[in-house]
C-alpha cells in the first residue's frame, strides 16, 4: 500500500474540496482497501465519506430513492425494497457475504472494479490498470470474462449484481461536484470499454454519487434476479438475469431485461423485451425471445459457453418468476 | 470408576481455546524486539535474474535489511541425506535462476509487516526469460519412477498364456477405454504460513506449522548450517496441512537466516497469493483406464497410465494408480504405469489421498461405465470384483470389511429401487441422479515414534510425543489413548505435541497419525507403570516397601495389593516423588505378510439444473472401515471433511496453468474455488469400527495391566476423500446421461449436452 493522507468529511461540499484524480471516497472500503493492499489503486488521497448525511430508503410516487451509504444489506432488509422491487433485494442477497453486505455501500457498489485476475495483479500487463499495456486476458485464461461490449483492449467484466437489476428498471443516478449536481442515467453512467478501458463511467474526479432513484413501476413487483455460478454462494456471476413482467392475463405487456457476468457493463436487453411484449407468457415465447440475447458477442477460449449460458439463464429466469406467480 | 472414552464423542481437548482464539498458531507468537519480512517473487517462470535494485525499498520507512538473489548475506546451506527428501534443491535467494514463476526473489525485512510488505513492493527485479516448460502433454514423459511407499509404479501381471495387457483387453467381452484430466489443485489450508524465528546464541527455535516436526527439523538444521539438536521446532496449532506442510519451503529458511543475520527475531507470513506459488500444490495430470471383463462384469483386464508433473525443484511423484487400479478389484491381468513430464512450475507436493484421490476418480468412473456398459448394478459390480487377496502383490489384508461398507451403505441411502437408466428422474428445473464409489486408502505403519508418559502426584498424568496437530484431533487422540491406557479419565491426562524437544512423533501425514501413535503411548504406560510398581516395592515410605512385584495390582490409576490400595498420585506423595516417566520402545515396522487399507463406500444423490446445467449434490452416505475408532466426533468430522474435499475434486477446484508463462491464474480464494457451506448437504458417514487384529492389534504379552482398547486403529483423514469425486461424477452421469471425465464438473461442460 502507498502512503496516502486520510480525512473524515462532515459534508459534501468538504468532501468535494480539493478532489481530483488522486483522491479516493472511502465508504465500506470493500473494494478500495484491497485494491489499496494490491496496488491497483494507489490514490493520494483518502476521504472518508461516511459521515455524509447519503442515507435513506424512501418510497414515493417517484420511485425508490436509497442514499448512496446505504449499506447493500439494510437495504435488502427494507420492507419497501423486497415488496416493491424483489429483484433488488435478491441481487443484493446474492453478493458478496453477508460480512461484506454489511459494510458495503450502495455508491460503492455501483463503482466496483472488476473481479479479473490480471487486472488484480499488478506484475501483468492491463490496459484498464495501466493504460496501454495491454490486455493478459484476452489469450489468457478468460472463463469469467465478457462477452458483449468488449475490446481488443479489455474483455473485463462488469462485477455488480445490484446494477443489473437497476439498468433493466431504468435507475438514475444522482451526482454531486463542487459545480452542482447532476442526474444521469445508470444505463449511460456506464461506459464501454472501447480504447481507454480505465475509464469506466462518466464519473469526474471531483463527482460523488449521493444517491439513486429508481422509477416507480408496476412490473417491478412482479421481478426476479437468477444468478448463475459455479458454488451456490460466494461467487461473482458467471451469468446472471434481472426480469420483470408486466402481465394482462397471460399475455405480457410490458417486460424489463437485463443479464450480468457476461458484458464489460450490466447489459440491458432491450431486444428481449420488445420480442416479449404483446406475447403469451409461454415457454415458447421465452425460448423465441432469447434466440437473439447475445447477439455481437465476442467470445475468447474459455468463455466460449456464455452466449449459451447467458440464454438458458434468461429462458430459466422467465420461467421461475412465471411459476412464482 | 470411569469407562474408556474409546470409541466415543470427546470434545477436542483445545476445541475452546481455539474457539475463544486463545489457541495461538505461528503467526500469532510473540517475541521481544521482533523483525517482519515479506518476500519478493518472480514474475517469469525459467530464466536469470539480470538486476534487481532494492535502493528504493531501503529508503522506505522502517526498513532494515532487503536480501536479495543472486547472493543474499544470508547463510544456507545444502540439504544432504535423508533430509534432502524433505526440502526444495535450491538454495533460496542464493543463485540468479528463476526456476518457476513466483519464486522468492528477495525478501524485505523491516520494523512492522506493513512496512515490508510496502516496500517489497519497490523492489525492482529485471530477467533474462526464457520461454518455460509447462505442458505434461508437450514435455517428454519418463518413468515417475518408485511410489511414495517404495513399490514400483509400472507393474504388469498377466494370466498364463496371455501375451500382453492388450491382449487380454482385446480378449475381453466388454472394454471400457476413458481418459482423465484434472487441473492443479491446492491445499489452501485456512492459515497462512507464518513463521517466527528467534535465535539464542547459535540455538534457534521455530515456529512454524509442521505435519512431519523432526525431519522437518533436520533439513531446517542442514539449511542453516547447525547442529540439529540446535534447533527447535514448536508447531503447537497448526490451520489445516493437507500435506502443504510436510517438507521445508524456502520460507521457513529465509526467515530463520535473516534472524540470525540481523540479530533479531524475525517473523514471516506469507500471503494468500505467494502460498499459490511458495507451498505447493497437487499435479495436474491425465490418466487413462482400460477395463475388460466378461458380460456379467467379471474383470478379465486392467489397465491404468497416467502421466503428472515433476517440477525441477521438489515434485511429489504422483502415481494415482497404486494403492487404488493395483490394489482394489480382482484381475488376472493387470497394468499400470505412471509417467512424469519435467516442468518449470512451482513445487508440487502431496495433496489430501495423493494418489488415491485423482486415482480412484479415475478407476471409479470407469467401473461405474462398465457397470452401464454390462448392465450390471454398480454395487453388483464391485462386489462381484471383490479382491480377497492384494492383486499386486498376492498378500492378504490384516483387515478388510469393504463388502459390509457396500451393503451398509446402500441400505442407509436407499440404492435399491434406483433407476439405471440416466434422466428419469425430474423435479421441476431439477434433473436428479445416484452414484457410488469406493474408497480405499493404505495404511502406512511409522517406525520410530515414541510416546512417553509421565505419572503426577496430583494423580494426572502427561502424554507426550512431538506429532502434529493439523486441526483434526491428534492432541485428543492422545489423551484419550493415554487415559485408556492409565484407566483415568481424559480430563486427567494433558497431551503434550507440537515440540520437537518432545521424543519423536508420528508424523501427521498419509492418515498414520492416530495408529501411529497409539500403540507407543500404550506401551509407555505399560512401561511407566511397571516403574510405578517397582518404586513401591523399593522407596523407604511405601506402604509395599519390600514386597515383591509381583503382589501389586495396577487397575484405573490405583494400586492394589497386600491389603493396600493407592492412587498413583497418593503414592507418589506418599514416598515424595513429584512424578515418574518412561518412554515407550521406538515403534518397529508393521507385521510382515500382510498389506494394510483403510476402505469404505460413498453413496450420492445430486441435482443437475436442466436450464443452466449447476450440479449440486443433495445427499451423502459414507461408510469407512476404519479399525477402531478412537474419537467418533472428531473421527466424524474428518470424515465428513474429506468427503467436503471430494466435492471441491468433483465440482469446483482447479487453477489454470497458463502455459505460455507458467503462471497459475488463480491466487485467490475467490478465484480458486472451495465449497462454502451452501455447497455441502448433510453428510452421514458411519465407521464399522472393526478394530485391526493386525496393524495395532493386541500387543504381545497380553498385560492385565493396561487397557489396549485403544488398539486396532486404523487412519481415516483421507478416506473420506478417495472416491468421493467419483461418486459425484457417477451421479451426474445418472442424472443427465452426460459423462464428464475432466473434473471439476463445471456447468459449462454440461449445457450443451443438457
Amino acid at each position: 500500500m502507498r502512503p496516502y493522507t486520510y480525512a473524515q468529511a462532515r459534508s459534501v461540499r468538504e468532501a468535494l474540496r480539493g478532489a481530483g484524480p488522486d483522491t479516493a471516497f472511502l465508504a465500506g472500503g470493500t473494494t478500495l482497501v484491497d485494491l489499496m493492499k494490491l496496488e491497483v489503486v494507489t490514490p493520494e488521497r483518502v476521504v472518508d465519506i461516511n459521515r455524509l448525511p447519503l442515507d435513506g430508503v424512501t418510497l414515493d410516487h417517484k420511485g425508490l430513492h436509497i442514499g448512496a451509504l446505504e449499506r447493500m444489506s439494510d437495504v435488502a432488509a427494507h420492507p419497501a425494497v423486497r415488496q416493491h422491487y424483489p429483484m433488488i433485494a435478491q441481487a443484493l442477497e446474492l453478493s458478496a457475504s453477508a460480512q461484506l453486505r454489511n459494510m458495503a455501500s450502495i455508491g460503492g457498489n455501483l463503482l466496483q472494479r472488476t473481479r479479473c485476475g490480471y487486472f488484480r495483479d499488478v506484475t501483468t500487463p492491463c490496459n484498464k490498470r495501466e493504460p496501454g499495456s495491454g490486455c493478459s486476458a484476452l489469450d489468457g485464461i478468460n472463463r469469467g470474462h465478457a462477452v458483449l461490449g468488449t475490446s481488443d483492449a479489455c474483455i473485463a467484466t462488469h462485477p455488480s449484481d445490484l446494477a443489473v437489476p437497476l439498468v433493466a428498471l431504468s435507475t438514475t443516478v444522482h451526482l454531486a461536484s463542487p459545480r452542482g449536481t447532476r442526474s444521469v442515467p445508470l444505463d449511460t453512467f456506464y461506459t464501454l470499454p472501447g480504447s481507454t478501458p480505465d475509464v469506466e463511467n462518466v464519473l469526474r474526479p471531483d463527482e460523488l454519487i449521493t444517491g439513486i432513484t429508481v422509477p416507480r413501476s408496476p412490473w417491478a413487483a412482479r421481478s426476479l434476479y437468477l444468478k448463475v455460478r459455479d458454488r451456490q454462494s460466494y461467487e461473482f456471476a458467471l451469468t446472471s438475469a434481472a426480469v420483470a413482467l408486466e402481465l394482462q392475463g397471460r399475455t405480457i405487456t410490458n417486460a424489463r431485461i437485463a443479464a450480468g457476468g457476461v458484458g464489460t457493463r450490466p447489459w440491458r436487453l432491450t431486444a428481449v423485451e420488445r420480442a416479449l411484449t404483446g406475447r403469451p407468457a409461454t415457454p415458447a415465447t421465452f425460448e423465441a425471445a432469447v434466440t437473439h440475447a447475445a447477439d455481437g458477442a465476442q467470445p475468447r477460449e474459455h468463455n466460449a459457453f456464455k452466449p449459451a449460458l447467458l440464454r438458458r439463464t434468461l429462458v430459466r429466469a422467465l420461467t421461475e418468476l412465471q411459476e412464482s406467480r | 470408576m470411569p469407562r474408556s472414552q474409546v470409541g466415543r464423542d470427546t470434545d477436542r481437548v483445545d476445541g475452546r481455546l481455539k474457539v475463544t482464539g486463545a489457541a495461538e498458531y505461528s503467526g500469532d507468537y510473540r517475541a521481544a524486539d521482533l523483525a517482519h519480512a515479506h518476500l519478493v517473487t518472480s514474475t517469469i517462470a525459467r530464466g536469470t535474474i539480470t538486476s534487481i535494485d532494492p535502493a528504493a525499498a531501503l529508503a522506505s520507512p522502517g526498513v532494515l535489511r532487503v536480501y536479495a538473489a543472486p547472493e543474499s548475506r544470508l547463510a544456507l546451506y545444502e540439504v544432504t541425506g535423508q533430509a534432502a527428501g524433505f526440502t526444495e534443491n535450491y538454495l533460496p535467494l542464493k543463485s540468479d535462476v528463476v526456476r518457476f514463476h513466483g519464486q522468492a526473489v528477495a525478501m524485505v525485512v523491516a520494523e512492522t509487516p506493513e512496512q515490508a510488505r510496502d516496500a517489497a513492493a519497490l523492489v525492482t527485479v529485471t530477467y533474462d526469460a526464457q520461454p518455460p516448460r509447462t505442458s505434461i502433454a508437450d514435455e517428454p514423459h519418463v518413468p515417475a519412477g518408485p511410489t511414495i511407499s517404495g513399490a514400483p509404479s509400472s507393474l504388469e501381471i498377466l494370466a498364463p498364456g496371455v501375451g500382453s495387457i492388450d491382449a487380454a483387453l482385446a480378449a475381453s467381452d466388454v472394454v471400457v477405454e476413458a481418459e482423465f484430466h484434472q487441473n492443479v489443485q491446492h491445499h489452501v489450508g485456512m492459515e497462512p504460513h507464518a513463521i517466527l524465528a528467534v535465535w539464542d546464541g547459535d540455538q534457534v527455535t521455530i515456529h512454524a506449522g509442521a505435519q512431519i516436526p523432526g525431519p522437518y527439523a533436520l533439513a531446517m538444521a542442514q539449511r542453516l548450517g547447525i547442529l540439529p539438536q540446535s534447533v527447535r521446532l514448536i508447531t503447537r496449532y497448526v490451520g489445516g496441512g493437507f500435506g502443504a506442510r510436510v517438507v521445508l519451503w524456502s520460507d521457513t529458511p529465509l526467515a530463520a537466516a535473516a534472524a540470525r543475520e540481523l540479530g533479531r527475531p524475525v517473523r514471516l507470513v506469507l500471503t494468500r497469493e505467494q502460498m499459490f506459488t511458495l507451498t505447493g500444490h497437487r499435479s495436474h495430470l491425465t490418466q487413462t483406464v482400460r477395463l475388460g471383463a466378461s458380460r456379467q462384469g467379471v474383470l478379465n483386464a486392467v489397465s491404468h497410465r497416467s502421466v503428472a508433473e515433476r517440477p525441477t525443484t521438489i515434485a511429489f511423484t504422483m502415481t494415482p494408480a497404486h494403492s487404488t487400479s493395483d490394489a482394489l478389484y480382482r484381475t488376472p491381468n493387470l497394468h499400470v504405469d505412471a509417467q512424469v513430464a519435467v516442468l518449470d512450475i512451482p513445487g508440487s507436493r502431496a495433496m489430501r489421498g495423493p494418489n488415491e484421490a485423482p486415482g480412484a476418480f479415475a478407476l471409479e468412473t470407469a467401473m461405474d461405465e462398465l457397470a452401464v456398459a454390462t448392465g450390471v448394478d454398480p454395487v453388483t459390480l464391485r462386489l462381484r470384483n471383490q479382491a480377497t487377496a492384494h492383486p499386486a502383490t498376492g498378500l492378504p489384508w490384516s483387515s478388510k470389511h469393504l463388502d459390509e461398507c457396500y451393503r451398509l451403505g446402500a441400505e442407509r441411502f436407499g440404492w435399491a429401487g434406483r433407476s439405471a437408466t440416466p434422466r428419469t428422474r425430474v423435479d421441476g428445473q431439477w434433473l436428479y441422479g445416484t452414484g457410488m464409489a469406493t474408497a480405499i486408502y493404505p495404511a502406512h505403519r511409522r517406525a520410530g515414534v515414541v510416546a512417553r508418559v509421565r505419572l503426577l502426584d496430583d494423580d494426572t498424568a502427561v502424554v507426550s510425543t512431538a506429532t502434529s496437530d493439523l486441526g483434526t484431533g491428534s492432541a485428543t487422540m492422545v489423551a484419550i489413548s493415554g487415559a485408556d491406557a492409565l484407566g483415568i479419565p481424559v480430563q486427567r491426562v494433558t497431551p503434550e505435541i507440537g515440540d520437537t524437544l518432545l521424543p519423536p512423533g508420528a508424523p501427521a501425514v498419509g492418515s498414520s497419525g492416530t495408529h501411529a501413535t497409539v500403540p507407543m503411548v500404550v506401551d509407555a504406560a505399560r512401561n511407566v507403570i511397571a516403574e510405578l510398581k517397582r518404586l513401591a516395592v523399593t522407596a523407604d515410605r511405601s506402604p509395599w516397601h519390600g514386597a515383591a512385584v509381583e503382589d501389586l495390582r495396577y487397575e484405573r490409576g490405583i494400586l492394589h495389593g497386600l491389603g493396600h490400595s493407592l492412587t498413583f498420585g497418593r503414592l507418589l506423595t506418599t514416598i515424595g516423588s513429584p512424578g515418574i516417566y518412561k518412554e515407550s520402545a521406538p515403534g518397529g515396522q508393521p507385521v510382515p505378510g500382510y498389506v494394510h487399507h483403510s476402505f469404505g463406500a460413498h453413496f450420492c444423490e445430486v441435482r443437475v439444473n436442466r436450464f443452466t446445467g449447476e450440479t449440486r449434490v443433495t445427499r451423502f452416505t459414507t461408510v469407512a472401515d476404519v479399525g477402531r475408532v478412537i474419537n467418533a466426533k472428531a473421527a466424524r468430522s474428518q470424515l465428513v471433511g474429506g468427503v467436503i474435499f471430494g466435492i471441491g475434486h468433483a465440482l469446483l477446484e482447479e487453477n489454470h496453468l497458463e502455459l505460455d508463462t507458467g503462471r497459475l491464474a488463480s491466487s485467490t480464494l475467490a478465484d480458486y474455488l472451495v465449497p462454502v457451506n451452501a455447497d455441502v448437504p448433510d453428510i452421514d458417514v458411519v465407521m464399522l469400527d472393526r478394530p485391526d487384529p493386525v496393524l495395532t492389534g493386541p500387543l504381545g504379552d497380553g498385560s492385565e495391566d493396561v487397557g489396549t482398547g485403544s488398539l486396532g486403529a486404523r487412519g481415516l483423514g483421507e478416506i473420506g476423500t478417495v472416491g468421493s469425486a467419483a461418486a459425484i461424477g457417477n451421479a451426474v452421469y445418472n442424472a443427465t446421461g452426460i459423462r464428464v471425465r475432466d473434473v471439476p464438473i463445471t456447468l459449462d461442460k454440461l449445457i450443451d449436452h443438457l
